[in-house]
């Protein structure tokens, strides 16, 4: 236990509710969509029907890539990158490396989007930054994760800010252990009879004492991922390079070795692919190929990491040949300390190291620690009620972000259903979020009181969930239940299920609010206070 | 009176100095160490240790630098501490971009 003087308690409360106070809003924002994008690729095959379970690293994709290549310009023969798009299709990237405007390194060429069957369903030219936008069948999934990873701010200043929100909540995490005098003792208490505020407090400090350890690991490893690129980089490459990022990168990610740049046809892919899948125990995640036809071109296939462990594997093959070279590290040309701290960074994040299992917990973690924003936020707007300066506008504010927020997702999720058939989901997804947001404000604005504020969004929220499963078989054609387990995707049923369950939750929570908002006595509020 | 006032502003200068060694000053330090490290870190097997470990210790070195400053009572040990991180960080990289062509320290 840290047993802290009383000045320094009291400093780190004021932290601890100042770090939470501040940001807290957007906090929660990052954490909720951050949960569900845990889901993400479930959510994206749910979203879209997909029901295809062979991964395209376990079919012939050789042919393919040589097809491709004699119709792709020599000029972005450089590297070719490969990896699953859509329902398990196949994504090819012919390209070249190119300085940009701005004099920032980047990637042209020419990509290639593929169905299940290797038939080309589109053909892009251009650079990294325009080629890899949301598609109509993965708009859904991409609106999560680009909420989670810059809250749609354009880059560098959303990855900066939920960069910020990141160390915000280590702070949140580090002085919440500081400012438990009995840590042990605050995991079990639970005083069901007292006061509801007390009862709240017990809540706030259970929930957030169980996952604080995951709340540190999460804002670690995303205030990582968020400044890694933005300010990380360009720093250590200043300093130890000149300035010069690619040089970095390839000290860091290259695969170091003699340069033969004599024509060679690139060996079968095939080949790497099976060998891969037979090593690491699972289908490739990304495979590069590097200096495609010289007679130096290596192959590196990424995998998740095996059963039992957190790091990723990499296996490198020689290009020209298509023999197996190593196991390489991830990151750096063998293992390292700094390749290994870098390579499960990611893992620790999304959560996805052990399959279903992990990420379940992770996303179970995820939703204790946006009750834990939530719920202390509300603590300190409670506390301060019988104060001076009326913060009822805040009050008012946390429940529009607190309960808009999700009816925002659950409208942009049935506005996607409804679009996609037609071939506009990209802009309606996003729309939709901000036109419910935009109602829920109005609502916040509008509502005689606080509780019946809540009451609405629950309501309106349930109302949407218990739509979605409707939507996605009769709007959006999607794929019964039978068809979807006997294709061996249950995780569509089991979404389609746990939307009803959280919708029916929500509209009975919403019949509840209204009776359970009496306004708090007074000793209540003197009990919050203490 | 006048005695009065400066014993009142004494502690708001003092909790402003913290505000500041915590706030800005974490970041100015944080971002000194970040370019500084590569430079005197062994680079390991893979020879990138020096550069991958400070990319990821960065958010736990800012909190360590934020902590200590809210924390420590010896508001000048804190900024002692800071400053002679940053002094010592500053100057290895001033002498490395002064001393080496950018292209040289690439290789």
């Amino acid at each position: 236990m840290i047993h802290l003087k009383k000045d320094e308690t009291k400093a780190m409360v004021a932290v601890h509710g100042w770090s939470g106070i501040l940001l807290g809003l957007l906090l929660y924002a990052v954490v909720l969509t951050g949960t569900a994008a845990v889901f993400a690729h479930e959510i994206g095959a749910w979203s879209a029907g997909h029901v295809a379970t062979r991964s395209v690293f376990e079919k012939p994709v050789d042919a393919t890539i040589r097809r491709l290549a004699a119709q792709t310009p020599a000029a972005y023969h450089d590297d070719v990158n490969l990896w699953e798009t859509g329902d398990h299709g196949l994504g090819v990237f012919f390209h070249r490396h190119e300085t940009g405007a701005e004099g920032v390194p980047t990637e042209a060429g020419y990509f290639y989007q593929l169905d299940h069957d290797g038939r080309v369903l589109n053909t892009t030219k251009g650079t990294i930054d325009d080629l890899f936008g949301p598609r109509n069948d993965d708009a859904l999934a991409t609106f999560l994760v680009d909420t989670h990873v810059r809250l749609h701010v354009p880059n560098p200043w959303g990855l900066l800010l939920t960069g910020i929100l990141g160390l915000a909540m280590l702070v949140a995490a580090i002085s919440g252990v500081l400012i438990h005098r009995h840590l042990f003792k605050d995991i079990f208490t639970l005083r069901r009879r007292a006061s509801s505020v007390l009862v709240n407090r017990d809540k706030h400090s259970v929930a957030g004492t169980w996952s604080l350890p995951f709340a540190f690991v999460l804002a670690f490893t995303g205030s990582f991922f968020s400044f890694y690129g933005t300010i990380g980089v360009p720093v250590v490459a200043m300093a130890a390079f000149g300035g010069d990022v690619e040089a970095l990168s390839e000290a860091v990610y290259g695969t170091p070795g003699t340069p033969d740049p004599r024509p060679v046809p690139v060996g079968n892919i095939d080949r790497i692919t099976g060998d891969a899948i037979a090593r690491a125990g699972g289908v490739p995640t990304f495979i590069a190929i590097e200096k495609f036809g010289r007679a130096d071109s290596v192959v590196t296939s990424y995998h998740d990491p095996k059963a039992g462990d957190v790091e990723p594997v990499a296996l490198l093959y020689s290009g020209a040949s298509a023999q197996f070279v190593r196991e390489k590290a991830v990151v750096g040309a063998q293992p390292s300390t700094g390749g290994t701290l870098v390579g499960i960074m990611g893992p620790l994040h999304f959560g996805n190291f052990a399959g279903m299992l992990s990420k379940a917990i992770w996303f179970g973690l995820g939703f204790a620690m946006c009750y834990v924003t939530y719920t202390g936020m509300r603590l300190w707007v409670v506390k301060r009620r019988g104060e001076a300066r009326s913060l009822a506008w805040l009050e008012r504010t946390l429940s529009v972000v607190g309960f808009g927020l999700p009816l925002g997702l659950a409208v942009a999720a049935a506005a996607f259903l409804v679009t996609m058939p037609l071939g506009t989901a990209v802009y309606w997804t996003t729309a939709a979020f901000l036109i419910a947001s935009a109602l829920a404000i109005l609502a916040g604005a509008l509502a005689p009181s606080n509780a019946a504020l809540t009451k609405l969004l629950k309501g309106a929220t349930g109302v949407t969930m218990l739509a979605l499963p409707l939507l996605r078989l009769f709007v959006a054609g999607g794929p019964g239940w039978g068809e979807t387990v006997a294709a061996g995707q249950p995780v569509i049923a089991a979404l389609d299920l746990a939307f009803a369950i959280a919708g029916l939750w929500l509209v009975r929570q919403s019949w509840l609010t209204a009776r359970s908002a009496e306004p708090l006595a007074a000793p209540a509020l003197q009990a919050a206070r203490t | 009176m006048p005695e009065a006032i400066q014993a009142a502003a004494l502690p708001r200068t003092r909790r402003w100095a913290r505000v500041l060694l915590a706030g800005p000053g974490a970041i100015v330090v944080t971002l000194a160490l970040l370019a500084g490290m590569p430079l005197w870190l062994p680079g390991g097997a893979a020879g990138i240790d020096n550069l991958a470990v400070p990319l990821v210790l960065a958010p736990l070195i800012w909190a360590a630098l934020f902590f200590h400053a809210c924390l420590d009572r010896n508001l000048a040990r804190v900024a002692l501490v800071a400053g002679a991180l940053f002094v010592v960080h500053g100057a290895l990289v001033a002498s490395r971009l002064t001393a080496t062509p950018a292209v040289e320290a690439a290789k």
